[in-house]
């Protein structure tokens, strides 16, 4: 018999049961500049999360200005775009402010592919 | 070694959901867990295929050993920065749970043995449906419909939840399970985070991208600011080793736990392929394979040292290319013999040998209509008897 005699995975059902149900994960939260690309978060440090104009001289057009962006599609790659979200955090929404890993394979990453082999769908890290 | 065609069964999308498979069909609308056949083995074809895996293992460590002593890690285009925790971690042997072997195989009726075609040592994933989907598959088939007393080369729940015990002793806890927000990864990293547990480790889950940095603490931390000390991800170190915290975990490599050790780069990458033919030249197991340039062969697949999934392959017969799939991987190729045809019902049939750790226990078989494995081959259920 090669063949494991019992196979439970209740963690793995109920994870696939709230995916199928629409349950996420928190959305995620990058600081951008006034075009939409990732920057280091410290610039938006010490800013109201929902305030746009964070940091804005407007005396100065060169002046860049920074302000958080929540959700959406887009990673946390440094120069990379984000759209699809929203300068305000949804009520009650979990953000996290990270991003040193993961880059490679958001849109635009250095492993972004619509191909794949090792599992279903392709487009993730596993293969 | 044979293909048979099944009915589906009823529901068997709502089935396989319930059991944690949400992406069995593909966006063509094709199933990806495919079940209107199954891959029937006889106890001999099984036994050959653990014996090839075994082996497999065993060369597979020999030429991490040779890499090491002989510092051929440029070969690899591995990079020199991560050489010092490569190397320490060899020697040290945090611990390591899993890999697949993917080899072509028509079974003993071909009169060859079964071929590597690579290694996925680092970020193996159609684990799932491997170890859960198919197994429940098999319970739910008639008796008598597939076989009296069918078998499936299958205990790699068993043999996960056992390494999880075995390796609790090196791992600070919580154990934290990283992965890209995607159905599939996350999927893989959850299972894999249920046989944690079941093993009786605390374990916590979160996404790659939130892994967070401290340079006061020197230290990893997770979204409630707390030190990881034990994590595993399921993303290549490759790819960990480029982006803006790579140097962070060389750093810190001695005190964190990586699940893969980053020593798994050496066998994921393609490039230990040529290595195994210079030392086992000939080998009943291997494809004879190169570095830069195909040599003598005229049919052979030509490989970036780092690509995955499919991409950026190119396979030339008789010195003419029929097939070459795009990607964005560039850079060092290697050249690998054909493998004889593996090929079923106008199928191209890859099995993929899962290995815990030094077991081989387990099997999932892929197929498509294309000579590559790519995100349209389906994987299809397996019985032995």
């Amino acid at each position: 018999m090669k063949r494991s005699t019992h196979v439970a995975a209740p963690l793995l059902a109920a994870a696939a049961l709230s995916l199928l149900t629409g349950c996420r994960r928190p959305q995620m939260q990058r600081c951008v500049d006034e075009n939409n690309n990732v920057v280091d978060d410290s610039f938006c440090k010490d800013q109201p999360s929902a305030q746009p104009n964070a940091q804005q001289n407007s005396n100065d057009p060169f002046h860049h200005f920074y302000r958080f962006y929540y959700g959406g599609w887009g990673g946390y790659g440094l120069g990379t775009q984000v759209g699809g979200g929203s300068y305000v955090p949804t009520p009650g929404a979990r953000y996290t402010t990270r991003g040193g890993f993961g880059s490679s394979f958001a849109e635009g990453g250095s492993h972004s592919s619509g191909s794949g082999e090792g599992g279903g769908h392709g487009g993730g890290a596993g293969e | 070694m044979q293909r048979i065609s099944l009915t589906p069964r009823q529901n068997w999308q709502q089935t396989v959901e319930s059991q944690g498979l949400t992406f069995h069909t593909l966006e063509n609308g094709t199933p990806y867990w495919d079940e209107s056949a199954a891959y029937q083995f006889t106890a001999a074809e099984i036994d050959t295929l653990e014996a090839a895996g075994y082996q497999l293992q065993e060369m597979c460590l020999a030429a991490a050993q040779h890499i090491i002593d002989e510092k051929r890690y440029a070969e690899l285009d591995i990079p020199q920065f991560a050489v010092e925790a490569i190397e320490w971690a060899w020697n040290n042997e945090p611990p390591a749970l899993y890999g697949r072997f993917d080899v072509a195989w028509a079974g003993a009726q071909s009169g060859a043995a079964p071929k590597l075609l690579e290694y996925n040592a680092d970020t193996p994933t159609s684990l799932l449906e491997a170890a859960v989907i198919q197994w429940n598959w098999l319970k739910d088939m008639p008796s008598g419909l597939v076989s009296s007393k069918p078998d499936q080369f299958n205990s790699i729940h068993e043999k996960l939840i056992a390494k999880w015990k075995d390796i609790d002793p090196y791992l600070s806890k919580p154990i934290y399970f990283a992965a890209l927000d995607n159905p599939e990864d996350q999927l893989t990293v959850t299972y894999l985070r249920d046989t944690a547990q079941q093993a009786g480790l605390e374990t916590l889950p979160m996404f790659m991208q939130e892994i967070g940095w401290n340079d006061d603490q020197q230290s990893f931390l997770d979204p409630d600011e707390h030190p990881m000390f034990s994590i595993f991800k399921l993303y290549p170190w490759e790819a960990m080793l480029q982006e803006e915290f790579g140097p962070h975990a060389l750093a810190t490599y001695q005190v964190t736990r990586w699940i893969e050790p980053i020593w798994k780069m050496l066998l994921s990458n393609k490039g230990v392929l040529p290595v195994l033919w210079q030392l086992y030249p000939n080998h009943e197991l291997l494809l004879e394979s190169h570095f830069d340039d195909p040599g003598t062969m005229r049919s052979y697949v030509r490989k970036p040292l780092m690509s995955r999934e499919g991409a950026n392959i190119t396979l030339v017969r008789d010195n003419a290319t029929i097939v070459s799939t795009p990607g964005p991987y560039n850079g060092k190729q290697i050249y690998q013999a054909l493998a004889p045809a593996a090929v079923f019902d106008n199928r191209h049939t890859v099995l993929g040998l899962w290995m815990i750790d030094q077991d081989c226990c387990g099997m999932g078989v892929r197929e498509s209509f294309s000579p590559i494995t790519d995100n349209l081959s389906s994987f299809v259920p397996h019985f032995f008897t």
